[in-house]
């Protein structure tokens, strides 16, 4: 009875937080927004020399701030000028379309399964210069679909139109999708839930995404807690 | 692993769990009191003074030669005091249900260096029965040491009286509180450390560095909630709607 009513709970809690807080949109001064510019100026430097269009966004296990990194880092892009599109390719727990408002009625699954054309499931979103695929209808086989032929010819249809494309995917220690998608991808970047993953999990998933080889950009480390100095720059820039 | 912990770390990792090493100093503290006030029963003590000085003519008394006698008699002295010889008439005339050991164990006997006063501390839950046992015990000696050393130097410098507020002399409250507070500190501050090599979660760069061996491209700030809140992404109109 009391695991049934705690489980209640917790459902109601994630269903409430489905949407991913959007720092980079809806604030200006927030040091949060300056953390994703560095990444982004990082992501850049990363790899001068090949081109880097798509980059996975993927973690050890669930709920270590995949999806929120995707979006904002989706939007200091878009902020830049470039032309990003964001995929949900998490279709086992999307919620792409929850940050950003929009439909899910055709998505990532429809793509791949070819029951819908690329150009029906990109939508723009309130974000200038920032395109989304959603993840579509929850497929029963989502690593069958992404190791399928669509999601190669999809990637190279969009490699054309944006200037820069983030993948959202699921945690690689829980499905194979993440190494599936890596495997794609010009680079991954790992997220890590700061005093709360173990290191061998990390470890674990890192084996994981070379086994796929894909080049590993980096990590983030999410939910981070940066000491005072870190104010005093924010004060400074207040200043200007 | 051959890490190597600096002092900044070492403080750090205190601050961070300053609480639990406060709270484990007032639960040691707390219990030393408790066991001290409540458990441990207090014992009294009570002091019988005697003087070791021959008694004979009246020019014999300070020469020097008397005086070295006496001296070097006390050594024995504290040995024949706690000596079942004396200690069974003792417990005879008290009717004690002890045993002679036992009740040497209550005893103590010392002197000064150089002086003919010797201390008779008896220790013993119940204040009257310790001033009774040390004056017994000085005037069963005073009586028995003309026979066992036939030499009748011994008299009673001072008995032991029963003050009307006894305190006990133990349990030491300060002592024992001060100790629980120590054990306490020690204790937290190992708690503290165990949890620290216990926790295998990664917590900044120089782990990530260390351990998975990848750059960190960046860092990003627990986002709160009141953000969200207050940029709403619906405008309020269409909410009301």
């Amino acid at each position: 009875m009391v695991r049934l009513s705690l489980r209640k709970k917790k459902n109601v809690l994630q269903n409430a937080n489905a949407a991913r807080k959007l720092v980079t949109f809806t604030e200006t001064k927030s040091h949060v927004i300056e953390q994703f510019r560095t990444i982004r100026t990082n992501i850049r430097f990363s790899m001068p020399d090949e081109p880097l269009k798509t980059i996975l966004i993927t973690s050890s296990t669930p709920g270590e701030g995949k999806s929120t990194n995707a979006a904002n880092l989706g939007v200091v892009f878009a902020q830049e000028d470039k032309k990003v599109l964001i995929i949900d390719a998490d279709m086992r727990k999307p919620t792409l379309h929850h940050t950003f408002k929009t439909f899910n009625k055709v998505g990532l699954s429809n793509v791949l399964a070819r029951r819908s054309e690329l150009h029906d499931a990109i939508q723009e979103t309130f974000i200038v210069g920032l395109d989304v695929i959603t993840s579509g209808p929850i497929p029963p086989n989502p690593a069958e679909l992404l190791s399928s032929q669509g999601l190669d010819v999809l990637l190279q249809e969009v490699k054309n139109q944006y200037d820069i494309i983030i993948i959202d995917s699921p945690p690689l220690l829980s499905v194979t999708d993440a190494q599936i998608l890596a495997n794609k991808c010009d680079g991954a970047i790992m997220i890590l839930n700061t005093g709360v993953i173990d290191k061998r999990a990390a470890k674990k998933a890192q084996t994981l995404l070379a086994a796929s080889h894909t080049k590993i950009l980096g990590v983030v480390l999410n939910n981070y807690k940066t000491k005072n100095h870190y104010n005093y720059y924010d004060g400074y820039r207040y200043a200007e | 692993m051959g890490e190597t912990i600096s002092l900044q770390e070492i403080i750090k990792i205190i601050k961070k769990r300053l609480v639990l090493i406060i709270a484990l100093t007032v639960i040691g503290c707390a219990v030393a009191a408790g066991i001290s006030f409540y458990a441990i029963t207090p014992i009294y003590d009570a002091q019988t003074q005697i003087l070791v000085n021959q008694k004979g003519n009246a020019d014999q008394v300070y020469s020097l030669q008397s005086t070295n006698i006496d001296l070097s008699l006390i050594n024995t002295y504290q040995v024949i005091i706690t000596s079942p010889v004396i200690l069974t008439p003792v417990l005879e005339s008290l009717d004690l249900d002890k045993t002679t050991g036992q009740l040497a164990q209550q005893i103590s006997v010392f002197s000064k260096t150089d002086s003919k006063v010797v201390n008779i501390r008896v220790e013993d839950p119940n204040p009257a029965v310790a001033v009774d046992i040390s004056n017994t015990v000085a005037e069963v000696f005073k009586e028995n040491i003309p026979q066992l050393m036939s030499i009748d130097n011994i008299s009673i410098l001072s008995a032991a009286k029963l003050s009307e507020n006894p305190s006990p002399v133990k349990p030491n409250k300060m002592m024992n509180i001060a100790i629980g507070a120590v054990i306490g500190v020690m204790l937290g501050i190992g708690l503290t450390f165990l949890i620290e090599y216990l926790d295998m979660s990664i917590k900044s760069e120089r782990d990530v560095e260390d351990y998975l061996e990848l750059p960190v491209i960046g860092m990003v700030d627990l986002i709160k909630e009141e953000n969200q809140k207050r940029f709403s992404l619906i405008p309020r109109k269409a909410r009301r709607g």
